[in-house]
C-alpha cells in the first residue's frame, strides 16, 4: 500500500503522512467494510489510493506530474527516489518489462499515478474500452509473472 | 448478460483498481450481486492484484509504524479513556459498596450478639426482680394480716364491752399466764396467750368456761398462738376461764389434773 501511495505521491515525506492518514481511516472505518463488495485489500488499496489521490489533489502537484513523459516518469521513480526499493523490493519496471508497452503504460498510469480509467482516456485519447481490456490483458499476464498459487 | 463478455471487457480488473466511476462502480456491485460466478472471477483479479502489488510494495520507514501506533494509541486514549475511567470509577464505587456493607455487617453482627447479651443479663435481672416483688407482696400480705389481724385485737382491746380476764398459772405450770377477752352480750371469746409452755403434737390446750359451776368448751388452741384467737361463744353466766392439757382435738369435759391457769370473772 505504501508502494502505491508513495508512487502517487512521489514524496517519502507526505507518503508516510497519507500511509498514517490511510491506516487511522481504515482503523475507523472498519465497520463498513462490506466482505459482498470485494477482498479486504482491494477495500484497503482503495482508501490508499482515494487518500493519496486527494493529497496530490489538494496540494495541486499533480497536473504536472501527470504530464511529464512516462519513461522519464519511471526512471525518475526508480533511479533517483525510491532508495529501499532496490534494497527490498523488486522494481516496477522490472515486473513491468514483460508487458508489452501499452499495457504497461495504462497499469503505470492506473496504479502509480492515481489516474481513473477515464482521466487516462481522456488524457492519452485511448478509448475506455480500450483501457479496460488492456488492464485485463496487463493483470493476466502479470498474473502469470507474480504467480497465481 | 454474456458473462464472458463482461469478463473480458476488464470492468473486473479496473473495479479492483478502483480506478472506475462512482455510477459503474455501483454497477459492478450490483451485477457481482446477480451473477455469483462474477465473485469467482473477480476474487482471482484481486488475487492477482495483491501478488502484484506486494511485488512492487516499498516498506515504509519503521518510524511511520512507530508514529501511527504512537498515533493510534493517542486515539484510543482520547476515544477510550471516559468510558474506561467511568468503568474504574464503577469498580471503585462497588468496591467501596461491598466493602461498606461488609463493615456494616460486621458492625451489625457484633451490635446483633452485644444487645443479645444485654438481652439475656436483662432477662435474668427481671426474672430476679419479678421473683424478689411475688416475695415482697407476699410479706407485704403476710404483715398486712398481721397488721389487721392486730388492728381487730386493738379494737378488741379497747372495746368497753369486753371483759379482761386473767389466768395465772397454776400449781401445774406456776409461770403460765393467758388472758380471755370476753363480751357477755355478744358472747364472743378471745383468747391471748403471755407464756404457756410448747407441748407434743398429740396434745392441744383446751379453753374451758365455768358457768353455773359446770365446765363448758370454749375450743382447742396450740401453744405458738400469736395476738388474739377466736373462740367458741359462751354467754351469760360463765363466773370463770381454765385452761386445760387435753388429746389433740380435745374434750366433751375437762382432765383437771392437766389445768395450766385459771381465773375468775371480776364482775363490775
Amino acid at each position: 500500500m505504501y508502494g502505491v501511495i508513495h508512487r502517487i505521491l512521489l514524496n517519502e515525506r507526505i507518503a508516510e503522512e497519507v500511509l498514517q492518514d490511510v491506516f487511522i481511516k481504515i482503523w475507523d472505518k472498519i465497520d463498513s467494510y462490506d466482505a459482498t463488495k470485494g477482498k479486504l485489500f482491494t477495500w484497503m488499496l482503495n482508501i490508499a489510493r482515494n487518500q493519496a489521490i486527494d493529497k496530490t489533489r489538494s496540494r495541486e502537484i499533480s497536473k504536472e506530474k501527470k504530464t511529464k513523459g512516462i519513461d522519464l516518469h519511471v526512471n525518475r521513480i526508480d533511479r533517483s527516489e525510491y532508495v529501499e526499493q532496490k534494497i527490498e523490493g523488486i522494481g516496477v519496471h522490472e515486473v513491468l518489462k514483460s508487458l508489452p508497452e501499452e499495457q504497461r503504460f495504462v497499469v503505470e498510469h492506473l496504479y502509480f499515478k492515481g489516474y481513473t480509467q477515464s482521466e487516462l482516456a481522456d488524457e492519452s485519447g485511448i478509448p475506455l474500452g480500450t483501457v479496460k481490456t488492456r488492464l485485463r490483458a496487463a493483470m493476466q499476464q502479470l498474473r502469470i509473472v507474480v504467480g497465481t498459487s | 448478460m454474456n458473462i464472458e463478455e463482461y469478463i473480458s471487457s476488464g470492468v473486473l480488473e479496473a473495479y479492483a483498481a478502483g480506478i472506475l466511476s462512482d455510477l459503474e462502480r455501483k454497477e459492478v456491485e450490483d451485477t457481482l450481486v446477480q451473477y455469483p460466478a462474477l465473485r469467482t472471477e473477480l476474487l482471482a483479479i484481486e488475487q492477482s492484484q495483491e501478488k502484484f502489488l506486494q511485488k512492487v510494495a516499498i516498506t515504509p520507514h519503521g518510524s511511520v509504524k512507530e508514529k501511527l501506533f504512537a498515533s493510534l494509541d493517542n486515539r484510543d486514549a482520547g476515544a477510550k479513556s471516559i468510558p474506561l475511567a467511568t468503568h474504574t470509577n464503577n469498580s471503585l464505587i462497588w468496591k467501596y459498596a461491598v466493602a461498606a456493607s461488609l463493615s456494616l455487617a460486621v458492625v451489625t453482627s457484633y451490635l446483633a450478639y452485644s444487645y443479645r447479651e444485654r438481652w439475656i443479663t436483662s432477662v435474668i435481672s427481671l426474672n430476679n426482680l419479678i421473683a424478689q416483688n411475688q416475695q415482697i407482696a407476699q410479706d407485704y400480705n403476710v404483715v398486712n394480716n398481721r397488721i389487721n389481724q392486730i388492728e381487730k385485737d386493738v379494737q378488741v382491746l379497747n372495746d368497753p364491752s369486753f371483759q379482761r380476764v386473767v389466768m395465772a398459772g397454776t400449781a401445774n405450770a406456776p409461770e403460765a399466764k393467758a388472758f380471755v377477752y370476753w363480751n357477755e352480750e355478744s358472747k364472743e371469746v378471745y383468747l391471748s396467750l403471755q407464756s404457756m409452755r410448747e407441748l407434743s403434737q398429740e396434745n392441744q390446750y383446751q379453753l374451758w368456761a365455768i358457768v353455773d359451776g359446770k365446765p363448758v368448751d370454749a375450743g382447742v388452741f396450740d401453744s405458738n398462738l400469736a395476738g388474739l384467737l377466736k373462740m367458741k361463744d359462751i354467754g351469760k353466766g360463765a363466773g370463770a376461764f381454765a385452761v386445760t392439757i387435753e388429746p389433740r382435738g380435745g374434750k366433751t369435759s375437762p382432765t383437771l389434773e392437766t389445768m395450766q391457769v385459771v381465773g375468775t370473772v371480776v364482775k363490775g
